[in-house]
């Protein structure tokens, strides 16, 4: 359990390499992490985007989406189970399937054993190398969470691209934002000892722990699908923008680390960027913005 | 570091996280297809030399094996070049001339049995080129075989410089079943070349495919490959369009002579074209990765 009165958390970053297509393989793998990281001490474990699935599912989002309000929720049963007997929280990734028989790239957040939340990826990118609105519906919104006091939003990989939405999650409450994600590996420069999208990625989530004062908790996967690499690099970077522990860019590995939520309170009494944000102002822009662009 | 946009250099910073990366590739896609091991063509070139350093690193010595297979007119000093590679490696490797049978195909063919309407057909040309095409589907028809008699993976040898320019042979020397430096341009394949230890004579000799005597690359393409990478990096990479790339000082005839080749090779790096017929067509609608398996 989350215990906000001593401000501390201890958190499993699990960088694994799912198995295409191959939910049972997945679900045991996360089992055997989450009974491992619970010995460790861990409260959470965070999965990578997709993580029960695999990335590049192309046609086969078909026969893996499932309805996690119906009875084919069922398949989750066994990670249900062991977050109940473990008292421990999973975030995992899978392609949801709604009533109306749309898919989505969503993440579940279970804690000991219940369903308390489910995000579905809003931002799909559709270029380059990535196809997703091909085959997912957009999700709708960015949630907070309440876990034991800690507030907590979960934005899937490009959600995290769209600066508005770690504004719109850390406004709504967010003490730590998640961002899972399954980011291939692209791009050299002489010099750099990372791939240039590592490169982008480590700035991204440096700036946005520290304008908006909060920690990041990022979890890419790693392993190849047809030749595309994931590039690995999770890490966690407190509200003073500076990473706190950070896994290797190539091997699936768990990492557990231990967040002092002390360091918000801290860092936001110095630099009170949340406080003094006018979501008025914003409003009012956003506003003009639309209706600037109706006109158009 | 370099902010210019140019070629990226494989250096000592990125070198480690490359050679990981693509020994990574070797291993998970060959496990993934059920298998442990790559046979491959070492022709004592670069290409060959840098995907068997690879192999190794990420297999180790005892899951690559080599095939050399010289024609009557390749040079002495490539053999001798690929010998070096499977010496420093230790890895197994056979020896398959593949003389007997090339020469036995075309024995009644002349200069005179070229088909002229070949647009490119000057004299002499077309049954070198022929010749040179089937040795190259002679060398991926034993490398297949061995790819059963082993089991064990084709591993490709072609580099991204040589695939855009449509400078290999279809179902020849571009075929295999992965490739680890199909992304990696001729210029980077020698400064990778450098990091991965690979024997000096088989880095400073000029690039050639070996087709025939005193073949040289370079001068069959009337550019260098330190240009048209130069120029391939701002076309493919970085999506610039020949007019901005000329613009930027690159000769104008070298730049649409490149960009015009890469067009033109289309063909050779995409799957056959299948007639649409029903609902669901292979890789039209049909979608999945080859590891969907």
């Amino acid at each position: 359990m989350i215990n906000k009165s001593n401000s501390r958390i201890n958190v499993c970053l699990a960088q694994t390499d799912p198995k295409m297509g191959d939910l049972e393989k997945n679900i045991e793998n996360h089992i055997n992490i989450i009974s491992s990281a619970k010995n460790k001490g861990a409260e959470i474990v965070i999965f990578p985007e997709l993580s029960l699935t695999g990335y590049f599912l192309k046609d086969s989002v078909y026969d893996l989406g499932v309805d996690i309000n119906s009875d084919e929720a069922a398949v989750f049963q066994p990670l249900y189970k062991i977050s109940e007997e473990l008292n421990i929280t999973v975030i995992a990734g899978f392609v949801e399937k709604d009533a109306d028989f749309n898919f989505y790239n969503s993440t579940f957040c279970v804690s000991n054993g219940k369903l308390i939340n489910v995000h579905r990826k809003v931002y799909l990118p559709t270029y380059g190398m990535f196809e997703e609105l091909r085959y997912f519906k957009q999700g709708d919104g960015f949630d907070v969470f309440d876990l034991n006091g800690v507030k907590i939003s979960v934005l899937t990989c490009e959600d995290a691209w769209h600066l508005s939405s770690s504004y719109i999650a850390v406004n709504k409450g967010a003490h730590i934002i998640i961002i899972n994600s399954a980011s291939p590996a692209r791009g050299i420069t002489a010099g750099l000892n990372k791939f240039n999208s590592t490169n982008m990625w480590e700035e991204l989530l440096s700036v946005i722990a520290f304008y908006y004062k909060c920690y990041v908790i990022y979890v890419n996967r790693v392993g190849f699908e047809d030749g595309i690499g994931f590039s690995g690099g999770s890490c966690v970077i407190n509200p003073s923008g500076n990473i706190e522990s950070k896994m290797d860019y190539i091997e699936a590995e768990e990492i557990i680390t231990e967040l002092n939520l002390n360091l918000l309170n801290n860092e936001r009494f110095k630099t009170p960027l949340l406080r003094d944000e006018n979501l008025n102002l914003t409003l009012k822009e956003l506003e003009s913005i639309i209706d600037n662009n109706k006109v158009k | 570091m370099n902010h210019k946009i140019e070629l990226p250099k494989i250096d000592e910073l990125n070198f480690p996280l490359i050679y990981k990366h693509l020994g990574n590739f070797i291993k998970s896609e060959v496990l993934k297809a059920g298998l442990k091991s790559v046979v491959l063509g070492l022709s004592g070139g670069i290409d060959s030399a840098a995907s068997c350093f690879l192999a190794v690193s990420a297999l180790g010595k005892d899951n690559v094996t080599a095939l050399i297979m010289p024609y009557e007119s390749s040079s002495k000093s490539s053999i001798e070049d690929a010998l070096k590679v499977v010496n420093t490696l230790g890895i197994k490797y056979y020896v398959s001339d593949i003389s007997n049978q090339i020469n036995e195909y075309f024995k009644n063919e002349t200069d005179e049995t070229e088909r002229s309407e070949n647009a490119d057909a000057t004299d002499g040309i077309v049954l070198k080129l022929r010749k040179g095409n089937k040795m190259a589907r002679e060398r991926m028809s034993i490398l297949y075989d061995y790819s059963y008699k082993l089991n064990s993976l084709v591993l490709g040898t072609s580099n991204k410089s040589e695939l855009l320019l449509g400078y290999g042979t279809l179902y020849g020397d571009t075929a295999s079943a992965l490739n680890p430096i199909g992304d990696i341009y001729k210029t980077q394949i020698y400064q990778l070349a450098e990091h991965l230890g690979i024997p000096k004579t088989i880095i400073n000799k000029p690039p050639s495919a070996d087709l025939w005597e005193g073949q040289s690359d370079e001068s069959e393409l009337g550019f260098t490959y330190k240009t048209a990478d130069d120029i391939m990096y701002l076309l493919i990479d970085k999506m610039y369009k020949p007019e901005v790339v000329i613009s930027l000082g690159f000769e104008e005839n070298i730049v649409n002579n490149i960009y015009k080749r890469i067009k033109k090779s289309q063909y050779k790096r995409r799957m056959p074209l299948i007639a649409k017929v029903s609902e669901r067509t292979i890789n039209i609608d049909f979608r999945y990765l080859r590891d969907w398996s």
